[in-house]
């Protein structure tokens, strides 16, 4: 078996961690574009109340949905938190469990976004099928980019568990980086919007049939399950700022098991995520959403960055 | 010794099978069901066959000789690890099958004639005993015999299912192109055992031995384009998304689960036993071309599958998609093989992951044709537009269906992720290993499949969601009933190898070691893929031990079930919430299954993104009522043609029919012009001869 630094029960806590926290980073980002556009906006705490308001709900269920649907939510849900499990958070290193691939994250969202399509078309609506065919065409266009980011920089270390990757960067950040790691970030920095479900590529808040791509997916779902898909979604944003902080700017050091460095990991982790969190604010505030068929446009910058990263690395 | 006995059987049931369309001189039905029996166990056997091979002592070859049928060659048959291994995917797609068949010939034609059910009992039997002894030819007068009784037989079932001229037309192009295929075979192996002197396999190895590189490289090339016209690799694939779909669809469930994987044998043993060089690695030209030729399929593939609206077709479709994610991992095993230096690995992950790949699309191949049948036969339609509100009908197809989807979409934690993850893994090797553009092209091949997974779930969101969701659109889809339950136990077989292999790969491992240490000269799968014990799969242990991924499958299946048995007790709400049934909003209409989306409008958004490659056909008519505001009826058609139909196959049609026109101007019926003719061929032929010595 391996013998990975970051033992079982460190896992644990950084996974719930990243499900408690992914409230508030929308809630972050919700507040930042409230300030940018001189409203005073809700609390940073709005998504809480939202979910626990939502958790108390009775649910109203489409008459002509299948069996499927009520277990939809669940899935989704656990997909979602799973992919969490994966990402380092306080510490670099190995993880003790084989769990920490970058391919099987990716892999679990994947499987949370097949779900939620599913469940879309489930209800007979229109909306969710738009919803679902939308989501469906950007999702083969952003699956490849991504992994060609995290190719371009496992390519350099052979692996592509993500605890490796991180302890491999050690503690120098950007005054270290490879020309190739500059690409690879402009890559991802492209493709967060598309990843996170936000403006360029689509509009969290609206509800508006024409613009919606995630939104829509949602319409059926109702009470505890949509609470469930919202905190899905929620988690979903989180872990992959989690995986950018991953990849890009390595965690706290991978030998340090004493108290303070898992604090400090984790102080330094809640600044980056809240630093990538304003970045998306501000992409939101100063942008207008692109019309769909130009949304492979922009992807396709995403994807020649992230080739030329790989190029870079590899000639 | 038990296991030649087990050979003895196999041929002894399938034989007994072909043999049992006999008794359709009394009962179709009886012919029918004992004509599949035999064939169950006919597979039952070969499973044990394979199994004792491929878990027996290392090296373990079973051979056994034929009796003298041809006074020029003596047949034998061997069974090594390889052919063990592909007997076993063959077995378990038999197993299925036979258990799903009858059942289902008697929903889906149920006023079928006795000769027909005479017909298929016979054609099927001989289908998979030819599949079943290819795998285990040790000659090749055998291999080839087989060769032409596979490419017969399922000629046959493909013609025999409906009667129209559609499936007369596919047959058609069936056999037209498998034969064209078999030349190119024809020629390589004769080459090789004209060289040898003898036509059993040592020959042919002994003949390879002392060959230069061009007629080695011709040679690979020439067995190529034989396997690859079967394994329906793009361009050679025309037949396939029309031959499979007509046939059965049991039937359908072998040829694409398993009579495509045959071909892949036959290009693994060409290329890594008989023409292998002794010591040196593969030509890279091999490999390459096997590489970009996967990589193409797969893409081309799974495009092309987005836009098809007939469920069985979509599913041939993908197995274009599938052959060529197979061929990547062959493909990457050619170029790594020998050239990665001391202690490498990496070509035996690549390996594993083609043969993983193999069992894993048979499993999920296999469940979706079967899924698609019991939808056929209590529905008769096989246009996913005119269906829909199937999964409240048919609860148990739409859950094994669903299955298959996200096996078949690379989707965690089920076995088409797990094979496609060791694809990924050896294409990162492989691209760390070869710098400029070869390490390029690698990556770009690991881009296009993850481009690859990202669309087949696309297309299994549509096919699915359209089938088996929201409401019936017909009254074909809302008087569907459950399909009967043997065939669900068919399809329940598939389902639970979809999942055993997914999330306990590392047992498959055992069953990997024989051919891949057998084909690489060097340690098996599972010395290197589960170097950290049966549940953890990894790349292999490097010289640090340090820089190889891992990941466990069982424990991110363990995570998955603690997590929704969590995110279930939240789903419950807090405090008695109650939950009704209301319509789904549609905006204050009252809601019919008009406003289902469908498969086309589904999938448009990909058609106009990749329209550049699709060019899709497309005409709207308009009948107005004199002003063209008020419109009556607007009529629309769309259509995508494949680019290798109409660029390749239709240029060379319309070539060939100008030069036969030419031709037929010379032609004046006087006899003295063709005279000339003759005498002006010979004297070319003479010059070029003269030329040549």
């Amino acid at each position: 078996m391996m013998t990975g630094g970051r033992s079982p029960g460190l896992l644990l806590v950084e996974m719930s961690l990243l499900v408690l926290l992914g409230p508030l980073v929308t809630g972050t980002i919700q507040k930042v574009k409230a300030r940018l556009q001189c409203r005073a906006g809700a609390g940073v705490l709005q998504p809480y109340r939202d979910l626990t308001k939502l958790f108390r709900k009775g649910t109203v269920q489409a008459d002509s949905a299948s069996g499927f649907f009520r277990s939809i939510p669940v899935l989704v849900l656990a997909a979602t938190v799973a992919a969490g499990a994966l990402v380092p958070v306080i510490q670099a290193g190995s993880p003790a469990l084989p769990l920490g691939d970058a391919v099987l994250l990716l892999g679990l969202l994947a499987l949370a976004r097949f779900l939620t399509a599913v469940g879309a078309l489930d209800a007979g609506g229109a909306f969710g099928g738009m919803g679902a065919s939308r989501e469906m065409m950007l999702a083969p266009l952003v699956e490849p980019v991504l992994m060609m980011v995290v190719f371009s920089i496992a390519v350099a270390a052979g692996t592509t568990e993500l605890g490796a990757l991180a302890a491999q960067r050690g503690t120098s950040w950007i005054l270290d980086w490879h020309a190739a790691d500059f690409l690879g970030f402009a890559a991802m920095l492209v493709l967060l919007p598309a990843e996170t479900g936000r403006i360029p590529v689509d509009n969290p808040d609206t509800h508006l049939e024409l613009t919606m791509l995630h939104e829509g997916m949602l319409l059926e779902h109702s009470g505890p399950g949509l609470g469930c898909m919202v905190l899905a979604s929620h988690t979903r944003q989180i872990v992959t700022l989690g995986l950018v902080s991953a990849l890009f700017f390595p965690v706290g050091p991978a030998d340090g098991t004493h108290a303070t460095g898992l604090l400090l990991g984790a102080g330094v982790f809640a600044a980056k995520i809240l630093a990538l969190a304003t970045y998306l604010a501000l992409v939101e505030s100063s942008y207008a959403k692109l019309r769909l068929f130009r949304v492979p446009q922009y992807l396709a910058i995403g994807f020649v960055c992230a080739m030329t990263a790989l190029a870079l690395r590899i000639l | 010794m038990v296991l030649v006995y087990g050979l003895n059987l196999m041929a002894g049931c399938y034989a007994a099978g072909a043999l049992s369309c006999l008794l359709a001189r009394w009962s179709g039905r009886l012919a029918l069901v004992a004509g599949h029996m035999a064939a169950l166990a006919g597979a039952v056997a070969g499973l044990g066959v394979s199994l004792g091979v491929l878990l027996g002592e290392p090296g373990l070859t079973l051979t056994q000789p034929l009796p003298v049928v041809f006074p020029f060659a003596r047949l034998s048959l061997s069974v090594d690890g390889l052919s063990a291994y592909f007997l076993l995917v063959i077995s378990l797609v038999a197993v299925a099958a036979a258990i799903y068949g009858p059942a289902y010939l008697r929903t889906h034609a149920p006023d079928a004639g006795r000769a027909r059910q005479a017909a298929q009992g016979l054609a099927l039997n001989v289908f998979l005993g030819c599949m079943a002894f290819l795998c285990c030819a040790g000659d090749a007068v055998t291999f080839l015999l087989c060769w032409e009784g596979m490419t017969l037989a399922s000629y046959v079932l493909v013609v025999s299912d409906d009667r129209d001229g559609e499936d007369a037309r596919a047959g058609l192009l069936y056999m037209v192109m498998a034969h064209g295929g078999t030349a190119f075979l024809l020629v390589a192996f004769l080459a090789l055992t004209e060289r040898g002197g003898a036509f059993d396999f040592a020959a042919l190895r002994a003949a390879a031995g002392d060959l230069d590189d061009t007629t080695r490289t011709t040679l690979f090339f020439l067995a190529f384009v034989g396997f690859a016209t079967k394994a329906g690799v793009v361009p050679l694939h025309v037949w396939l998304p029309r031959a499979h779909p007509a046939a059965p669809s049991h039937v359908s469930a072998l040829m694409s689960g398993v009579m495509l994987k045959v071909a892949i044998y036959g290009m693994l043993r060409f290329a890594f036993d008989f023409l292998a060089p002794a010591a040196d690695p593969l030509p890279l030209s091999w490999g390459w071309t096997v590489l970009i030729v996967g990589t193409t399929s797969a893409v081309l593939g799974v495009l092309y599958a987005l836009q098809q609206h007939d469920l069985k077709r979509l599913l041939a479709f993908h197995s274009v998609e599938n052959i060529g994610i197979i061929l990547i991992g062959v493909g990457l095993a050619m170029i790594l093989w020998r050239r990665e230096g001391v202690g490498g690995v990496l070509a035996t992950v690549a390996l594993t992951a083609a043969l993983l790949h193999t069992i894993n699309h048979a499993a999920f191949k296999g469940l979706l044709f079967l899924g698609a049948g019991s939808v056929l036969a209590r529905t008769h339609v096989r246009n996913i537009e005119e269906l829909g509100g199937l999964a409240r009908r048919m609860p148990w197809t739409a859950g094994l269906f669903l299955l298959g989807a996200v096996a078949i979409s690379a989707l965690p934690p089920l076995n088409g992720f797990v094979s496609e993850w060791l694809t990924f893994q050896a294409l990162l090797g492989g691209a760390g290993r070869f710098h400029g553009p070869a390490g390029l092209g690698i990556v770009f091949s690991a881009a296009m499949l993850a481009l690859t997974g990202g669309l087949a779930a696309a297309c299994f969101v549509k096919a699915f969601g359209v089938t088996f969701l929201g409401r019936p659109r017909t009254p074909h889809a809302e008087h569907a009933t459950e399909a009967p339950r043997s065939m669900i136990a068919g399809m329940a077989w598939l389902a639970a190898l979809c999942v055993v292999l997914g999330v306990a790969p590392g047992y498959a491992m055992r069953l990997l070691d024989a051919p891949t240490a057998g084909l690489l000269h060097g340690p098996g799968a599972s010395a290197v893929v589960t170097a950290r014990g049966p549940l953890v799969l990894s790349t292999g242990l490097t010289a640090s031990g340090a820089d190889a991924t891992a990941i466990s499958m069982t424990m991110v299946a363990a995570l998955l079930i603690a997590l929704t048995a969590i995110a279930w007790v939240l789903r419950r709400g807090a405090g008695g919430a109650r939950s009704h049934a209301a319509p789904t909003w549609t905006c204050g209409m009252s809601p019919t299954s008009r406003f289902d989306y469908t498969a086309t409008a589904f999938a448009k958004p990909l058609r106009l993104v990749f329209a550049a490659l699709y060019r899709p056909r497309r005409e709207v008519t308009r009948e107005t009522a004199g002003t063209p505001y008020v419109v009556r009826r607007v009529h629309y058609a769309g259509e995508v043609v494949d680019v290798a139909e109409t660029q390749i196959y239709h240029r060379a049609e319309r070539d060939i029919s100008a030069l036969a026109q030419a031709i037929r101007a010379r032609s004046t019926g006087r006899i003295h012009g063709y005279i000339g003719f003759v005498l002006g061929a010979l004297f070319v032929a003479l010059l070029l001869f003269g030329v040549v010595q």
